[in-house]
């Protein structure tokens, strides 16, 4: 419609240029169009006066506007486009071969649809006006002569990649488009951004065909599974698991993790909301040290189109390391004591200890030599930035110096340690914290007053982000959970605290009857780290007011001392987007190095030591990154399906700096079976990023003439004249045909 | 009538003789004026530390009122004084009595036991002490002397705990030495021992330093037994008290506090 009624296709109008071919010059055409409104008005005040009201000056706009699209249409308008000279440009046909094409749509698979696109005529008329380059792509991309082996066999599909192979292949050549005929079930998670900028940088414009249904039904995939990537011995983890489905609403379903083959959690799943993608949460217990592959799987509804995409697998370090916590302690108190009981029994922890026992004098426990904390606490960041977090108990902000509270802050910010506070008499408020430097890293506000702790009981509530919260996860089950909450003891004392900042998250709220809830568990990132404060040196009550053999209160703790160490870097820092490779060969290495101050080092020479199976070992360096100071990356082809293990590590001047090692695994033929439905927001997003346009395959019959029309390859500017369209006709008779109904209506003609 | 009032009041002045002269000898004790001490201004104010006194029943119908009461309340008040001074305890000036009889002990996970020779505790009251021991809860037992009073003692101790011995406490457990190294301590003496050429009271010539520890091998229960601690407490401020007795005992159970503070 829109091509009959503006002669030529919506693509011209965009990338075309508006100009008069005409000679006269512009001013003048205002001038006419000016002078023929006068003209009227003048003609109109003349004529005998059957006109009343407005009515004269609808007519008058009326005529003008005719006047002013005739004197247009003098001046010869048209748009000037690029197109692409014929024969002179190359344009790159790619087809999607990966195995997700190969899939059933009615009658035929995807790919018999798309070849029967191209073999319509589509292939044999780009012809007759370009040089046709084709591909086929799945894992990798490659250059075809004819259509003949396109099987739809390939592993996985990137379309990124089969871009940017087709534009590495065309380099040196006049590159016109490319045509996309795909189902865009990228196994990537999309096109990346270097690979867009590439494509705008040669102007060629992308045009996807899309092919296969946009909704699978009934299906149920698991879209995700994260899991940190690392963690301590014998900690509780959450797992949170998307899974999207459609027509199974109402459809119930077993979701288990098993860990070599032991199942080691299980819950149940139900789909109540229509087509709405669901995110369940599965606690589990890491076990022992080492590396693990979870198997996430969900059980087979009645009648899934698709039962592979039901499983997925991650890996999980669960390391040996035991990170050490200072824990700062400015007067003996109860509170003190039990956490380092609840602490200290923790095998994966290391519980260091300095107590104010007199004004003079400190208590250090968990010291591993003499020398550890002789002079109190530590003044200098090595020293500090040698802990893994920070517990800051009752002590006035004053005690320590402005360099101490300095470092303490950057101990979080730039160490990415975890600092928590605790409430008590000398402290937060009363201790003078809004005045200092902790002032910033609190999760809380603090007002500067004495009065705002109380040495009398406390009640207390979880908020909902604390259910939520893997801190206070006593029991599994979210319900008993919360009820075990509810009956916990009241706490020794509290302290008033001011509302959360912007990104903190309370988990507990105090309830002390008369007065405001306010904030008594809050945690927030910070920097690289994270802070708390838990505004209590009341909670050693959760122990000695239950009995002997309860664990809630060793096991909240625990819990809040994982949360600060856990995420905790070392000088090196490796890691990978993901740790489970589907298909794909490229292992992203990246590998934060810092010195024993964590400051960014850049001049460092990093290598990764890869081990992988059948025997396989390679050594391959990271290069810095231009973007981030002291981060060096890698990209390394993992060929071999199978687990790896590399190790980084970083040297400065023949010296080690440090290491780490990242663990993931590379799987075979697995990515193919998830996302099979087709991705037409990606296909769209692309036409648009590259200014290409979305076709379906019944509309790609008009691709070879459409496509001529880019900035891209050799071009030649064409004139389109407009004063032809059927539209401008329309445009004149429908001034007229208004005009003369408006003069009917009012009786004037 | 006149014959029965004076009968009445020679048995009183009797009693009061014999009892005066039994209280010297260590026998049951009452809580005395000697013993009484002024209630300090700040006695009401809330504090992370309280010093907790075991209230007991000790066997006899007097004795019952009696010998928790020892040397109550200067002892306490006197030593609370030092521990105020010498450390960063936010303490109390004022003692607390607990029992073993409802559950507010808990709330106070320091307490000290004075003639715990005499007491006889009742199979709950045994069960409940187990249980804040258990919990994290520290035992201070102190002024009991002798063979004897130790039978007595472990009568009742050995059913709050039949499966745990009583040891006696190494000099290089960390209680000795959390806040002064104790390495060299001497049998503190009570007031009966004035003028203190002798140290020991009946057959507890030897002074121990016992505890009874947990599975994790921290010290729940401290045990100072054949000493009188609380007497030298008590008796800190009389010239007649030797000071090097009344410096130990204040150290020791500092000492104890902080340990229990920490451990």
């Amino acid at each position: 419609m829109f091509e009959f009624l503006f002669k030529y296709p919506a693509s011209v109008f965009s990338r075309g240029q508006f100009v008069l071919l005409g000679g006269w010059p512009v001013w003048l055409l205002g001038l006419g169009v000016v002078a023929a409104g006068a003209a009227l008005a003048w003609h109109l005040r003349r004529s005998p006066k059957r006109l009343t009201g407005g009515r004269p000056a609808v007519i008058w706009l009326l005529q003008t506007l005719m006047a002013a699209v005739l004197l247009l249409l003098l001046w010869h308008p048209a748009l000037s486009v690029a197109t692409l000279r014929p024969q002179q440009n190359v344009v790159a046909v790619l087809i999607d071969d990966s195995g997700s094409m190969a899939m059933q749509e009615g009658d035929r698979t995807r790919l018999d649809q798309a070849r029967e696109v191209l073999q319509s005529g589509v292939l044999d008329r780009l012809r007759e006006r370009f040089q046709v380059r084709l591909y086929r792509f799945g894992a990798a991309a490659e250059r075809i002569d004819d259509l003949l082996g396109v099987a739809g066999a390939q592993p996985a599909t990137r379309i990124g990649e089969a871009l940017q192979a087709a534009l590495a292949d065309t380099a040196t050549l006049p590159l016109g488009a490319m045509i996309v005929l795909t189902d865009g079930a990228d196994n990537t998670g999309g096109i990346d951004r270097e690979t867009i900028q590439q494509l705008r940088q040669r102007r060629v414009p992308v045009h996807p065909v899309g092919f296969g249904r946009e909704v699978i039904s009934p299906d149920a995939e698991i879209v995700d599974a994260v899991i940190p990537v690392r963690t301590l011995a014998e900690s509780r983890l959450s797992a949170q698991v998307t899974i999207r489905q459609h027509g199974l609403t109402g459809g119930k379903s077993q979701l288990t993790v098993r860990d070599a083959g032991r199942v080691v959690a299980s819950v149940p799943v139900v789909f109540r909301q229509q087509d709405a993608p669901l995110t369940q949460t599965v606690n589990l217990t890491a076990g022992s040290a080492g590396v693990k592959t979870l198997h996430f799987t969900l059980e087979p509804l009645a009648g899934e189109v698709n039962a592979k995409n039901n499983a997925v697998a991650r890996v999980l370090q669960v390391e040996a390391a035991k990170p050490r916590i200072l824990y700062f302690e400015g007067e003996p108190r109860w509170e003190f004591k039990f956490i380092r009981r609840a602490l200290g029994e923790d095998s994966s922890l290391q519980l260091t200890t300095i107590l104010r026992t007199t004004q003079n004098k400190f208590y250090r426990q968990g010291i591993v030599n003499a020398a550890e904390l002789e002079g109190g606490f530590p003044s200098r960041a090595e020293e500090l930035f040698g802990y893994a977090a920070l517990i800051i108990g009752n002590s006035e902000a004053s005690y320590f110096t402005r360099e101490q509270q300095t470092l303490i802050r950057e101990f979080a910010n730039r160490r990415g340690g975890g600092v928590l506070f605790l409430g008590g008499r000398a402290t937060l408020g009363n201790g003078g914290y809004a005045q200092s430097e902790f002032a910033e890293m609190l999760p809380v506000r603090v007002e500067d007053r004495k009065t705002t702790f109380h040495r009398d009981e406390a009640g207390f509530e979880l908020t909902p982000q604390g259910l939520d919260s893997l801190i206070c996860r006593l029991v599994d089950d979210p319900a008993a959970n919360a009820e075990r909450w509810r009956k916990m003891p009241l706490l020794a004392d509290y302290q008033e605290v001011g509302e959360a900042k912007p990104g903190a998250v309370p988990l507990m709220l105090l309830n002390v009857p008369g007065r405001r809830k306010s904030p008594l568990l809050t945690v927030q990132a910070y920097g690289r780290g994270r802070t708390a404060v838990f505004a209590t040196g009341g909670s050693w009550r959760w122990q000695m007011s239950q009995d002997a053999g309860d664990q809630t209160h060793e096991l909240f703790w625990r819990q809040l001392a994982r949360w600060l160490v856990s995420e905790t870097p070392g000088v090196v820092s490796a890691s990978m987007p993901k740790t489970v490779l589907s298909d794909e060969t490229r292992a992203p290495l990246r590998a934060e190095v810092r010195n024993k101050e964590y400051q960014p080092l850049p001049d460092a020479r990093v290598e990764a030591r890869i081990v992988g199976p059948e025997g396989l070992a390679e050594t391959v360096e990271l290069t810095p990154s231009p973007h981030e100071e002291g981060v060096y990356a890698a990209f390394w082809p993992a060929l071999k399906p199978g687990a790896y293990v590399a190790e980084v590590i970083a040297r400065r001047n023949e010296e080690e700096v440090g290491r780490d090692t990242v663990q993931f695994r590379r799987e075979e033929g697995v990515a193919e079976h998830f996302r099979r439905e087709q991705n037409r927001e990606l296909l769209e997003k692309l036409a648009e990023q590259t200014g290409g346009r979305y076709w379906t395959p019944g509309a790609a019959k008009k691709l070879p003439e459409q496509i001529s029309y880019s900035e891209a390859g050799i071009t030649a500017r064409e004139a389109r004249d407009l004063w032809d369209m059927p539209a401008v006709f329309l445009l004149l008779a429908g001034l007229r045909a208004t005009e003369w109904l408006l003069r009917r209506k009012w009786g004037v003609i | 009538m006149n014959a029965i009032r004076a009968g009445v009041v020679a048995s009183a002045a009797l009693l009061c003789i014999v009892g005066a002269a039994y209280a010297q000898r260590g026998g049951f004790r009452f809580f005395s004026d000697e013993d009484d001490a002024p209630m300090p201004a700040d006695a009401g104010e809330k504090t992370e530390f309280v010093f907790a006194r075991l209230r007991y029943p000790s066997g006899r119908f007097w004795g019952y009122a009696g010998y928790w009461t020892i040397d109550y309340p200067k002892a306490d008040r006197q030593f609370l004084q030092g521990l105020r001074r010498l450390t960063r305890i936010h303490a109390r000036s004022v003692e607390e009595v607990v029992s073993l009889d409802d559950d507010k002990i808990f709330a106070y996970p320091w307490v000290y036991v004075v003639e715990p020779g005499h007491w006889t505790l009742t199979d709950a009251q045994c069960k409940r002490l187990r249980e804040y021991l258990l919990r994290g809860g520290f035992l201070m037992a102190d002024d009991f002397h002798g063979s004897d009073e130790w039978e007595v003692f472990m009568a009742s101790l050995s059913r709050v705990f039949p499966d745990r011995p009583v040891v006696e406490i190494e000099r290089s457990d960390p209680i000795f030495h959390v806040l002064w190294d104790l390495d060299d301590m001497m049998q503190v003496p009570g007031i009966v021992n004035r003028p203190y050429f002798r140290t020991y009271e009946k057959d507890g010539v030897e002074p121990h330093w016992r505890g009874v520890y947990d599975d994790k091998g921290r010290v729940m229960m401290g045990i100072c037994f054949n000493q009188d601690n609380g007497d030298a407490w008590e008796w800190a401020d009389d010239p007649t008290y030797p000071e090097k007795y009344a410096s130990q005992a204040y150290r020791m159970a500092i000492n104890y506090i902080i340990y229990s503070m920490t451990h």
